[in-house]
């Protein structure tokens, strides 16, 4: 029984979780893109609190007001309160970025483990077309899918969802394909474990840590992704804070009123620097090739 | 006596000096850059129906007759007189001698009559290259009210019609009716839209489509020839990217100038505004189609629900009268007795509850997705209508469409309501009550026979003061029925370089250019 409870301990001691969340933690880059996240989605939850304005009240004859104590960033073309609807399209960014890499990750990891572990004939038919997918380049086939649906944020979230699919359709199946012929799914298959089992309790962990890395990274597209498409008039619709409609409608402004534009693009900036940086955070952490470093 | 002769001396001497230096500055030569937002469709008059078409065409073209600068009066242009007959139905012009097309072709009686025929007959050979959509608008179809056209003799021309029309020689000075050459229409049939030939002060150099339009002076232009030698048209879309280009000097005018920018105009020295005489309205639309629309009450409610004169000032940087009519006072038959629905959302609210729409309802509020003369930023000016209906407690989605899809959809009655305008084309009150709010052709589905009564009654009328009633009559009948929010009528400003002389915009949106100079 005393082999057991070593088994035990130096299973937690080399849990490869832990171990990446502690080299995680050591990283400066990655701590730096956890705290931005942090702030954001704190931001995010706490809105209503930390915003001093309604972010939809228009003032139309208080228009491109410079900032101020009354309005810390200003106001903008309908003189509502920037600092307000920044606060407010931190939501927005950050149900954009959820929502359309869940659904890519979802549909992704499916494609990608169904083509990985099955091959032959629906191998070469998914792979060929999450290939035509990738031929075009994505935001024109975001612009496609939303004109073809209608400009709606939900809709841009769809469409951006869908083009993030093939990617993590490679990811998993190029991973399922590296394990799936080791002598430990010989194992567990001689053991009697169907495809269900197999698929979900070892190829699948095993996708994991590429997977973590790239769903972060792919957030971090994913918000910039739509701020263009609301930019263009494709995402979100007015009078939605969203940060790319907001930096679009402050064009028009840009000699006279940069304040309107300069904020909005600098959350851009920071929700997106923040999910990368986490992202190569987590890249070096997961890389098994660091182990022990 | 002799100090008064002195004064008169004195001012004689200002006087003729400046006539003097206002002759002397007058310059030949020079090129002028245009900027615009957006690319020409077609340069067959006919064939187009847009002000960037017919920005161009009116320099290649001339009209019968024409609009005095500035002005919807109608003067002398290839037609130097005209007589009509006393029952108003024949109508006869004679016609200016010694006019060359660009290709060397002579303007006669029988290009005159090969052109209307072209438009008019469906049966034309050359009634071909698109729908010919303003002659069927303002002569009622094809062939139309305009009967026969005979050749007189080789400078007269009559034409015969089939009823009486009022405004029928303010229709003849319209941009579309510009005289094209017979023989270059035979010769470039489905692509003469590429190849314009008129009797205009300019012809065409170089169309590069999407890009711009480059067009030379004529040198045998039948009024004196063009102070400039060239123009090029350029299609800039964004106003705030063509307003940079303007203030760095690669183009030397441009109309679409955001009311943003209008302050640094002012404020410039090498910078200088022109203002658009106002003949045109924006207005927001409600269809009766869709409930709950079809009731006046909530049509009137959503009229004093929206302050036309605060969204003027942040919108229109001043350069705008709120509107109460759906044609604006620079119209003759105004009516001006008009009590306005004024800004009032108590009483909105009171009607939508006497509606039955106390709590208020959901509908998509359709706004414009490109700037306009009369609603230069339509996504602001949307969004302040929807907040201000939130005010009385409706909510309105804002939803939008590329402008040929909008315009599309709005002329088959597919929105519930919408921001559109019109920029009148002749001077005639007809041009927008018939054409916007009559039974055959609004966009909302507003029917009213007693309007359309009143409305065709004015258009078979000769009798100036008779007519003037009958208009005034049918603002009336408008103003009680509410079928729109009439928002503004604007005058549209346009950025010129100081060096830029004589140019005069006229109130129909486009004008000939070559009267205009540089002087530097």
């Amino acid at each position: 029984m005393s082999e057991s409870k070593n088994e035990k301990n130096m299973q937690k001691n080399t849990n490869p979780w832990f171990e990446a969340w502690r080299r995680l933690l050591k990283s400066k880059i990655g701590v730096a893109g956890l705290g931005i996240i942090i702030f954001l989605i704190l931001v995010a939850l706490l809105a209503p609190v930390l915003a001093p304005h309604d972010p939809f009240k228009q003032n139309i004859l208080a228009r491109y007001k410079a900032p101020s104590s009354e309005h810390l960033l200003g106001t903008d073309e309908m003189g509502r309160d920037i600092l307000s609807r920044i606060i407010y399209g931190s939501r927005i960014s950050i149900q954009v970025g959820l929502v359309s890499v869940g659904f890519a990750l979802i549909f992704g990891v499916s494609f990608g483990l169904l083509a990985g572990f099955y091959g032959g004939k629906l191998d070469m038919l998914i792979m060929r077309f999450m290939d035509i997918m990738l031929a075009f380049p994505s935001i024109l086939l975001a612009i496609g899918i939303v004109a073809i649906l209608g400009p709606q944020l939900k809709n841009a979230m769809l469409a951006i969802g869908i083009i993030n699919v093939p990617r993590f359709a490679r990811i998993v199946r190029s991973s399922v394909l590296s394990i799936k012929e080791s002598e430990y799914i010989s194992a567990a298959r001689a053991l009697g474990a169907g495809d269900f089992r197999i698929i979900f309790k070892h190829l699948l962990p095993n996708a994991m840590a590429p997977l973590i890395v790239q769903t972060t990274l792919s957030i971090a597209t994913a918000i910039l992704e739509a701020a263009a498409l609301s930019f263009l008039g494709l995402g979100a619709q007015p009078p939605s804070p969203e940060w790319g409609a907001m930096l679009s409608d402050a064009r028009s402004s840009l000699q006279r009123a940069p304040w309107v534009a300069t904020f909005p693009g600098l959350a851009i900036i920071f929700g997106v620097l923040g999910f990368n940086l986490l992202g190569d955070g987590l890249r070096d952490a997961l890389d098994p090739k660091m182990k022990n470093v | 006596m002799r100090k008064i002769t002195l004064t008169t001396f004195i001012i004689l001497a200002v006087i003729m000096s400046m006539f003097v230096t206002g002759v002397m500055a007058q310059e030949q030569g020079g090129t002028l850059v245009f900027g615009r937002g957006g690319d020409t469709v077609g340069l067959d008059p006919i064939q187009v129906t847009d002000g960037e078409s017919f920005k161009v065409t009116q320099q290649i073209y001339d009209t019968l007759v024409d609009y005095t600068p500035g002005t919807t009066e109608v003067e002398p242009a290839l037609a130097t007189d005209w007589e009509v007959s006393e029952a108003g139905l024949t109508w006869t012009f004679h016609l200016r001698e010694g006019v060359e097309f660009h290709d060397g072709n002579p303007f006669n009686a029988e290009a005159v009559k090969w052109n209307f025929d072209r438009w008019r007959l469906e049966d034309h050979p050359y009634h071909i290259g698109g729908e010919f959509t303003y002659y069927s608008y303002m002569f009622q179809g094809f062939p139309g009210i305009i009967q026969e056209v005979n050749v007189v003799d080789e400078y007269t021309v009559e034409f015969v019609l089939s009823e009486k029309q009022a405004p029928f020689l303010n229709n003849l000075a319209m941009v579309p009716f510009g005289i094209a050459s017979p023989e270059a229409v035979k010769k470039y049939g489905e692509d003469y839209f590429k190849n314009p030939v008129g009797t205009g002060a300019f012809v065409l150099e170089e169309w590069r489509q999407g890009d711009r339009v480059i067009l030379k002076a004529n040198e045998n232009y039948w009024r004196e020839r063009a102070y400039l030698d060239e123009i090029v048209f350029r299609s800039i879309p964004d106003n705030s990217a063509r307003f940079m280009e303007l203030q760095s000097g690669s183009i030397d005018m441009m109309d679409g100038v955001s009311p943003e920018d209008v302050e640094a105009i002012e404020e410039s020295d090498t910078l200088k505004l022109s203002l658009r005489p106002s003949m045109n309205v924006g207005y927001f639309a409600m269809n009766f189609k869709f409930e709950p629309f079809d009731d006046v009450r909530v049509r009137r409610a959503f009229n004093h629900a929206i302050d036309k004169q605060a969204i003027i000032d942040a919108f229109y940087a001043g350069l705008a009268e709120p509107a109460k009519n759906p044609m604006p006072p620079s119209i003759w038959g105004y009516n001006d007795e008009i009590e306005p629905y004024e800004y009032n959302p108590e009483k909105a609210k009171e009607l939508l509850a006497e509606a039955g729409y106390e709590d208020g309802f959901e509908f998509d509020l359709w706004y414009l997705p490109v700037p306009r003369p009369y609603i230069p930023q339509g996504k602001f000016i949307g969004q302040a209508i929807q907040s201000y209906l939130s005010e009385i407690g409706v909510t309105a989605n804002l939803v939008t469409y590329d402008w040929s899809t909008y315009l599309d959809k709005t002329d088959h009655q597919e929105a519930p309501t919408y921001m559109l305008g019109w920029t009148g084309d002749n001077g005639d009150p007809d041009n927008f009550l018939y054409v916007l709010l009559d039974k055959d052709n609004s966009n909302n589905a507003y029917e009213s026979d007693e309007l359309h009564e009143v409305l065709v009654e004015a258009q078979k009328t000769m009798d100036q003061d008779k007519r003037v009633e009958l208009y005034m009559e049918a603002q009336e009948i408008i103003h009680q029925d509410a079928p729109w929010v009439p928002l503004v009528h604007s005058t549209p400003p346009i950025a010129l370089k100081s060096m830029v002389e004589n140019y005069i915009p006229n109130p129909t949106g486009t004008e000939k250019l070559h009267r205009v100079w540089l002087s530097e």
